[in-house]
Parts: C-alpha cells; structure tokens; sequence
C-alpha cells in the first residue's frame, strides 16, 4: 500500500515516514510545493495524506485540483479545527479530516478505515511462521488445523501478525485495539492473549506468542 | 428637574428682582403715586420676572428630561452623546459639547482596546496552531522511539496537549456563536471518539471503562462536546488514586436526554460541590494535588451554556462522582439544514 505525503514541516514529515513505512506502507513525499497537485496524481499512491497548511499553496486548492482528476482516498490534516475547515475538506471532496496534534495510534485507525472504505483493504500480514489469519471467516490456520477466534482475538493476532518479529507492547496492544472499538483492559487483554494461546496450541502452533518479561508479546 | 432646585440656582437673579421692585416701588411712593397704582405696577412687575423665569424653567426641564430619557433607554450609555438634541441655550451648549466629547475620547479608546485585544485574540490561536506542530512531532518521535524516556516524555506531551487545547476552547469560547453547527450525534459514537482520543492516559491508568444505553441520538456541535468530554475524562482520571473505573451511561428523562459520566474517584465535598464550575475554584481535592488551575469545569460549564446544555455534578465523598450532561429534546430545533 502507497502513502503519498503532503507535509510543509520537514522533521514531521520524516517521523510519518518512518512511522508509516513501520506499519508495512510504502511512502513518498513532497519537498517543494508547487504544482503539488499533479506531482502528488503522477506519484500514483494508493492515499493521499494532505496537510492543507502548506506555505505560498492553498491546501483546499490542492485538495479540489486532487479531486478534479482523480478519486485517490485523500486524508486531510489540519492544525485548526473549525467547523470552516472541516466543511471545506469535505465539500472539496476529502475523504477524512484529523486534527493535529493527533496521536499516532489514530492516525493509523484513520487511514486503515479510509483505505477499507475506498475498497482498497489494507493488505495485512495474514501469515507468519505458518500461522494464517482467515479474517473473513473469523479463523486461524495451522497446518491444516482450523479454530475460530473471537473478535477480540482475531484483532490481537491481526496486531501481532502486522507487527511478526518486533516486541509489541501491552499498552500499544490495548491502544491498537481500543481504535477499534474494543475497550478491554488490563485484565481482559491477558485473558485474550491466553485463550488465543490456547487456541492457537490445540492446532499445533504452540508457543506461538511469547511474552517477553516486563516488554509485552512477540511472535 | 425640580422647580425648587431651579429657583435655588436663581437666588441671586431672584435677590436683584426683588430689590428692584423694591426700589421701583419706594420711588414711586416717594413720588406720591396712589398705592393702588404702586401696588398694580409691582404685581405687574412680579408677574413678567416670573412668566420669563418659567419660560425658562420649562425650556431647560424639556431639555434635561429628554436626556435623563435618552439615558435610561440606551443599553450602552456611553453613546449617549451620539443621540443629543442640541438645546437652544448656551449651558445646555455646552454640556453637550463636553459629552460629544468625552463620548469620542471614550468611544476611541474602547475601539483600541478592541482591536488590540481581537489582535491578541488572533494571535493566541495562530500560536496555538503554530505550537501543535512540534507537539505532533514529538509525539511521532516517541512513537518512533520507543522505550521508558518515549513513555515518560509522552505523559508530559499528553499535558502539554491538554493545557494547549484548553486555552484554545477558552480563546475560542468567546465567540462561539461564530464556529457552531448542530448536528444530529449519536452518543455512543461520540463517547467512544472522546475515549479514543484520551486512549493512551486511560490505558497508562489501566481504566476499566463501561459503556450504558449509549444509543441515544442528541443533537449538539460534535467539535464542543468532544473538548467537553475529554475534560471531563481528564478530571475523573485526576481525581482517582487506584484503578480508575469510568461508567459513561444515557437515560432519557423528562424533557432531556441524560449523558453521565460517574468515576470511582475522591468525589468532591458536599461544602464544594455548588462551586465546582466556578473559575478559579479548586477545592479541597484540588489543592491537595495543587494541580488544579480552577479552568477546566468553570470553561465546560461555560460552553454547556452557550450550547443550550445543562452540566451538574454530584458526588458521594470517597465514592465517586458523576457528572451529567442534559441535553433538551427541543434540541432538534436548533438542527440547521
């Protein structure tokens, strides 16, 4: 999945970037902004991520120009949060709006559900060391073997798929999840995990997550 | 004005008057007139000094009736000046030309005032603007770095954030009016945006959150009630020592529709409890932690008013407290198109 940026402030744009390209998107950006328009259509992203508080360019310009041309998802960023500016994003044909300063975490909500929504879901990470997610259906596959998992367990294993091989940490866990919708707390979470583990051990993968003292999960 | 009071500001006029009849008199006395005749002359006399003294009195009291009028039905005196009838004599001028002009001076200088304060204005919400960027950035930097300095500098950021967004309402609650739209909400979509946006403090707090009858449609200004909200969610967590339990729960009642959030928290003393929205207020509980600024209840019940809502709070020492937003099912008449 392809990320393009629209973002005047240098250090920021590179954090997204990282960020970004941590959570398994591709990304490109703009330096200069002229003619930013046209230059964010020729990148051919998959979402546009557009802050309409650029320097010597009008944002919402760019936003309609976007539109005029093409409907590539667009996701727009602001710093103020008016009811002016949330009309004129939406008239312009904006997909989203999220105001800064936003935290990381819903950002990510924000754009997963831009992308579901334009029909372009975000290609997950469905496997890893022959575990397989089956969203859809609500199952996790092990060599042959099939269980179903629960919506809160299938939305840990999605997290824990994404992120295969880092330490993901409990709180990132619960923040992951209460994006979407699910509100569990401490207690509730290491239930989830458990009776994921058990599940995941009855097809054979035992030993799938780990916990790492003190970190959080891996797997 | 009073004939009393005018007469008394005439004493001397009145004096020469009557001195003069006086000498009239005596002189046509000595002269031998017929007392008859003396006596008609001096009644005569008398009648025209006070037919021109009453001419005047009525004159002058059209005048100051007129102005004591004009000043009663203005709800902002200082124009005063700008709705004068010039009288036809010359103190009346001249009061006039010192209110014309004191009123100008005043006028000018309150138009400064205005202007220098609508430029603070601007630039105090310019400022916040400019200030969320570094505070995104910081947070994507945590967030790119993780580890116990991210973690510990996040809290920090979130009260950055929560300080910076709260002058912003309060800068912005002066003209509300200005940046409103109702909308129709269903109010379990916009509690759980307000949690998610307070995700990560309630997280770090390991809250336990529990969500009632929440499938009430309101009909408010999102933007408003999520700062609201998230004050309150703000609060709840500052006031509770162990594991915080937050319930968000709506019932209809009456004319209302009912939006409560109850905490396990300090709860606040039954002396305190009518002052709590009051600005600058901090209570027992807010001295103890000698955190409080008195701004956060004071602004939320603030901007409850102008939304035609109603805040409350009520609280058991110990137990908890529950605040309670009442939202007017005529509400759906403020819905513009």
């Amino acid at each position: 999945m392809h990320i393009h940026l629209i973002e005047d402030d240098g250090k920021l744009r590179g954090e997204l970037v990282k960020l970004l390209e941590r959570e398994g998107y591709r990304c490109t950006f703009e330096e200069e902004f002229e003619d930013t328009a046209r230059r964010a259509l020729a990148a051919g992203a998959d979402l546009i991520l557009l802050d309409v508080n650029l320097p010597g360019e009008d944002g919402y310009g760019v936003c309609r120009e976007i539109r005029r041309h093409s409907d590539v998802p667009v996701l727009v960023v602001t710093s103020r949060s008016t009811e002016l500016d949330e009309l004129m994003s939406m008239q312009l044909g904006a997909d989203d709006f999220i105001v800064k300063p936003y935290h990381p975490q819903i950002l990510l909500a924000h754009i997963a559900a831009v992308l579901k929504r334009a029909g372009k879901p975000d290609a997950d990470r469905a496997q890893y060391k022959g575990v397989t997610l089956h969203a859809a259906q609500g199952r996790a596959a092990y060599a042959g073997r099939e269980t179903e998992l629960t919506k809160n367990e299938q939305k840990i294993l999605s997290y824990l798929l994404r992120h295969a091989g880092r330490i993901v940490s409990r709180d990132e866990l619960m923040q992951a999840l209460w994006q979407s919708d699910v509100f569990v707390d401490d207690n509730t979470l290491t239930v989830n995990v458990n009776r994921l583990r058990r599940k995941l051990e009855e097809i054979g993968a035992a030993d799938f997550i780990t916990t790492k003292r003190g970190q959080g999960y891996q797997i | 004005m009073r004939l009393r009071a005018f007469l008394k500001d005439k004493w001397t006029f009145l004096l020469c008057q009557a001195g003069m009849v006086a000498l009239l008199v005596a002189l046509l006395i000595g002269l031998h007139f017929p007392a008859a005749g003396v006596a008609f002359f001096g009644a005569c006399l008398l009648a025209v000094s006070a037919a021109g003294l009453m001419a005047e009195f009525f004159r002058k009291r059209r005048f100051y009736r007129a102005l004591a009028a004009s000043l009663e039905r203005l709800d902002q005196k200082q124009y005063l000046a700008l709705v004068l009838e010039t009288p036809d004599f010359a103190e009346g001028e001249i009061l006039c030309d010192v209110l014309r002009q004191t009123g100008k001076a005043a006028q000018d200088e309150l138009a400064a005032l205005r202007q220098r304060q609508a430029e603070y204005h601007e630039y105090i919400e310019a400022w916040i603007h400019e200030v969320k960027i570094p505070i995104a950035c910081a947070d994507l930097l945590c967030e790119n770095h993780p580890g116990e300095l991210a973690d510990s500098l996040r809290e920090e950021l979130e009260r950055i954030e929560r300080y910076v967004e709260q002058a912003l309402y309060y800068a912005r609650s002066v003209h509300v009016e200005q940046d409103y739209s109702v909308r129709e909400l269903r109010l379990d979509t916009l509690v759980k945006a307000a949690v998610k946006k307070h995700a990560r403090s309630l997280i770090a707090r390991n809250t336990q959150l529990q969500f009632d009858g929440l499938e009430q449609t309101v009909y408010c200004d999102p933007k408003w009630l999520d700062f609201i909200l998230g004050q309150l969610i703000a609060n709840s967590l500052q006031y509770t020592a162990g594991t915080p339990r937050l319930t968000f729960c709506a019932r209809e009642s009456g004319d209302a529709v009912l939006l409560q959030l109850r905490d396990n928290g300090a709860g606040i003393p039954p002396e305190d409890l009518p002052r709590v929205f009051d600005k600058g207020f901090t209570g027992e509980n807010g001295r103890r932690r000698g955190k409080s600024t008195g701004i956060g209840l004071y602004l939320c019940s603030r901007l409850c008013r102008k939304l035609h809502l109603q805040l409350t709070a009520a609280s058991t020492p110990g137990e908890g407290t529950t605040m309670t937003i009442a939202f007017p099912k005529d509400s759906r008449s403020l819905l513009q198109d």
